[in-house]
């Protein structure tokens, strides 16, 4: 067997398995682990099929920048709402597996049974290596053929950035985020921002979280559901607008992964 | 199996996209079911790629950097959603989050 | 460059790889001696000649300390976090070329681990990927800390390498490639300005790129004054606070191993690289004038340490999305447009430029009247950490 081929299932096997470990695994932590360990593994794929720019652009853009913020957004969300508190439904389960079975034994046989053919294009290594390399060939690229479209997916990243701002937008528009949000990261957002005292609120009023949207399906088996919702308001000092507003289980905020 | 064909890139390919699928399917957490969307787009890459190297063709390549410049806009809106989400309703589990259904 | 054996690659990387680990070691040493005189103090004396031992009684410290793991940690990710770091720091030293191809006892070897034809990405990429390390360590460790800080890691370099990523364009656009040892190939060449030939170093055509990327790499390696993941005063010691013993120093060494990676990369895009008298008659120059370069980069860190406090972190994004973005945005136009009309591919009429020149003339009037601050931001970058 050449080396290549060997290689080759190497890295396919190291994929496939850690693809599969996003999907099995309980922490969500872990699946955004596996799925790094899957992503850089497809990028030294693309290397095998001399794309060299596209496996350093997969690299930087989704496991540097996507995967990080998946992360960034795992640690933001409230850490109780993260386990799945029911697994999927049996049905669901079993009809998925049976699905993805009969799809890949589709897609198998076509694979098989066809092989690719078509047109043969120019960009033969040798053809490559004139221009200077892979990066300026794709530069050719796409810089001619497809100028229209690079055009367009700049404005879709505009839009995409416009949309994101705005959706991360305090709740109702015109209103002036706290102090505390501006300036810092919340930890544990829901809890430890949202409740913070509004400027010129009567002093001594006891503080109660505005938002109490439970969900009712919400399982009553997470533990610290009960005593971290409320505020541990105590008398609030004459004058003093609190920023910050500190649950009674501290330790709620830190922990992510054992908890379920 | 001899040489390295682009046989080989598409049953990989394949194979990641339906395991991404099956992750769609059974997992109830957006986040890891965002995750697994991820992995199908990237499956698709694979294959594209795979079948540009096949004709020797760049097109497959383009497309891909296309396709990665989408992910990312649609990353940066997908998680503001998630994290909208999670701040109103306070989960992320898609079974939970039925509140256009009732 | 030549096909060279295997094994001499490897020969050439492990060579590169401990000069890198050794130079990471005495990094510190230089540090605490350099701190120190800023300080006026000593710094290390007592082992060695001058502390010069120093290092190694560091190493042998921490290997004997204990192992401490939290007992909510989640193990496995709390095992291998730090190795991510101190990995990813150190592959990409593989890319970056410490001279051509030489002859060493009657044998061709290439100065480099690889020549990659997207060598500079390759670095990013590998930097991109070392965040990974702060944040599961700080969500492995289980507890506020050390998760604030990964946060805060992560909203930092996410933001600072999008601006070290763009200050390199400019520098992509005039050397047409990405290859590092193409990029150092362009700087070998001299620009004649009037009588006296000078190399063409990138830093003299790109200096606003220059500025930019050094202030990124700061922040990209965490140090001061953007050293927010890990501000003492306010995080304890911010993503590693659980971390202790070896743990602790793979993280330690990674921080330092990526400060002298990214002052060799600095060095290799702006600074010419190995060139400087006589490096193209012995290239042990070459690789002399390389770290040459890249000590004076890192006692620059060392200088920015001693002497500016630390920002806050809406001061730090600030920085980084309203005045540098837009800066080297603005630079990346510039150049691919001065580009374009060196090359002749633009022709522009005379009233263009009469035009362009009135434009400027009137936007610098506006911003220097007293209250118009529009194009005040090249000021608030030279006086970075002034408030």
């Amino acid at each position: 067997m050449p080396w290549d081929v060997l290689i080759f299932y190497l890295i396919a096997a190291v994929c496939v398995l850690s693809a599969a470990g996003v999907v099995v695994a309980r922490n969500p932590v872990h699946s955004a682990i596996f799925l790094v360990l899957c992503f850089v593994n497809i990028a030294a794929t693309f290397v095998m099929m001399g794309a060299e720019f596209l496996a350093v652009v997969q690299v930087i853009v989704y496991t540097g920048a996507i995967l990080v913020l998946v992360l960034f957004v795992l640690m933001l969300v409230n850490p109780d709402d993260l386990p799945e508190f029911h697994a999927a439904r049996p049905v669901q389960r079993y009809v998925g597996l049976l699905l993805g079975a009969i799809l890949l034994l589709e897609v198998g046989a076509a694979i098989v049974t066809r092989s690719v053919s078509g047109e043969q294009g120019t960009a033969t290594p040798d053809n490559i290596a004139a221009v200077g390399g892979n990066t300026q060939a794709l530069g050719r690229v796409l810089y001619s053929d497809y100028l229209l479209a690079f055009e367009v997916v700049s404005l879709v990243l505009l839009v995409g950035v416009v949309g994101a701002i705005v959706l991360a937008l305090p709740e109702r528009l015109g209103e002036r985020p706290s102090v505390a949000r501006r300036g810092s990261i919340s930890l544990s957002h829901p809890r430890g921002v949202d409740a913070a005292l509004p400027e010129g609120r009567p002093a001594g009023e006891t503080l109660i979280p505005t938002r109490h949207s439970t969900s009712p399906t919400r399982a009553s088996g997470a533990v610290a559901t009960g005593n971290d919702r409320e505020v541990s308001a105590g008398p609030t000092p004459t004058g003093v607008v609190r920023d910050l507003v500190m649950t009674r289980d501290a330790d709620a905020f830190g922990h992510m992964g054992d908890k379920r | 199996m001899g040489e390295l064909g682009v046989d080989h890139f598409l049953f990989l390919s394949a194979a990641l996209f339906i395991i991404g699928m099956m992750g769609v399917l059974t997992r109830r957490n957006l986040l890891i079911i965002f995750m697994c969307v991820e992995l199908m787009t990237n499956a698709v890459n694979l294959s594209l790629v795979a079948f540009g190297w096949g004709l020797n063709s760049l097109d497959g390549q383009a497309f891909a950097v296309f396709i990665v410049a989408v992910a990312a806009a649609e990353a940066a809106v997908g998680l503001a959603i998630i994290m909208a989400l999670s701040r109103r309703q306070r989960t992320v589990d898609v079974d939970a989050l039925r509140s256009l259904r009732d | 460059m030549n096909d060279q054996p295997l094994w001499l690659t490897f020969i050439v990387a492990f060579t590169a790889m401990n000069v890198l680990l050794a130079g990471m070691a005495y990094m510190t040493w230089f540090e605490r001696k350099v701190l120190a005189r800023m300080q006026d103090r000593l710094g290390p004396t007592r082992t060695g000649p001058a502390g010069l031992l120093q290092p190694i009684a560091d190493g042998i410290k921490l290997l004997g300390k204990e192992d401490l793991i939290p007992a909510a940690a989640d193990k496995p990710v709390f095992f291998f976090a730090p190795l991510v770091i101190f990995v990813t720091a150190i592959v990409s030293v593989a890319v970056i070329p410490f001279g051509g191809t030489v002859e060493i006892f009657g044998r061709d070897v290439n100065l480099f681990a690889a020549d990659l034809n997207v060598g500079a990405l390759f670095i990013l990429a590998f930097g991109s990927l070392g965040v990974y390390g702060i944040i599961l360590g700080s969500y492995a460790s289980a507890s506020r800390y050390p998760l604030l800080g990964g946060l805060r890691a992560a909203a930092q370099v996410i933001s600072y390498e999008i601006v070290l990523g763009l200050a390199l364009v400019g520098v992509f656009i005039l050397s047409g490639s990405l290859s590092l040892r193409d990029i150092l190939a362009r700087q070998q060449e001299t620009l004649s300005l009037g009588p006296i030939d000078i190399p063409n170093w990138f830093i003299l055509s790109q200096p606003i790129a220059f500025v930019i990327y050094t202030i990124a790499a700061v922040a990209e390696t965490n140090r001061a004054p953007f050293d927010l993941p890990e501000a003492e005063t306010e995080l304890a010691a911010g993503f590693h606070t659980e971390y202790s013993a070896f743990r602790f120093s793979f993280y330690y060494l990674g921080e330092y191993i990526n400060m002298i990676v990214i002052s060799l990369f600095a060095s290799t895009l702006f600074l010419g690289g190995t060139g400087g008298p006589g490096s193209d008659r012995f290239w042990g120059l070459g690789i002399f004038w390389l770290l040459a370069k890249t000590i004076v980069f890192l006692f620059f860190y060392i200088w920015l340490r001693a002497t500016l406090p630390r920002f806050r972190y809406d001061q730090l994004m600030g920085i980084a999305w309203k005045v540098l973005l837009p800066l080297v945005l603005l630079n990346i136009v510039f150049t691919a447009f001065i580009r374009l009309v060196a090359n002749g591919e633009l022709e522009i009429p005379v009233w263009v430029w009469i035009a362009v020149a009135v434009a400027v003339v009137a936007l610098l009037a506006l911003s220097l009247r007293p209250g118009g601050g529009g194009e005040a931001a090249p000021a608030r970058t030279s006086a970075v950490g002034g408030d």
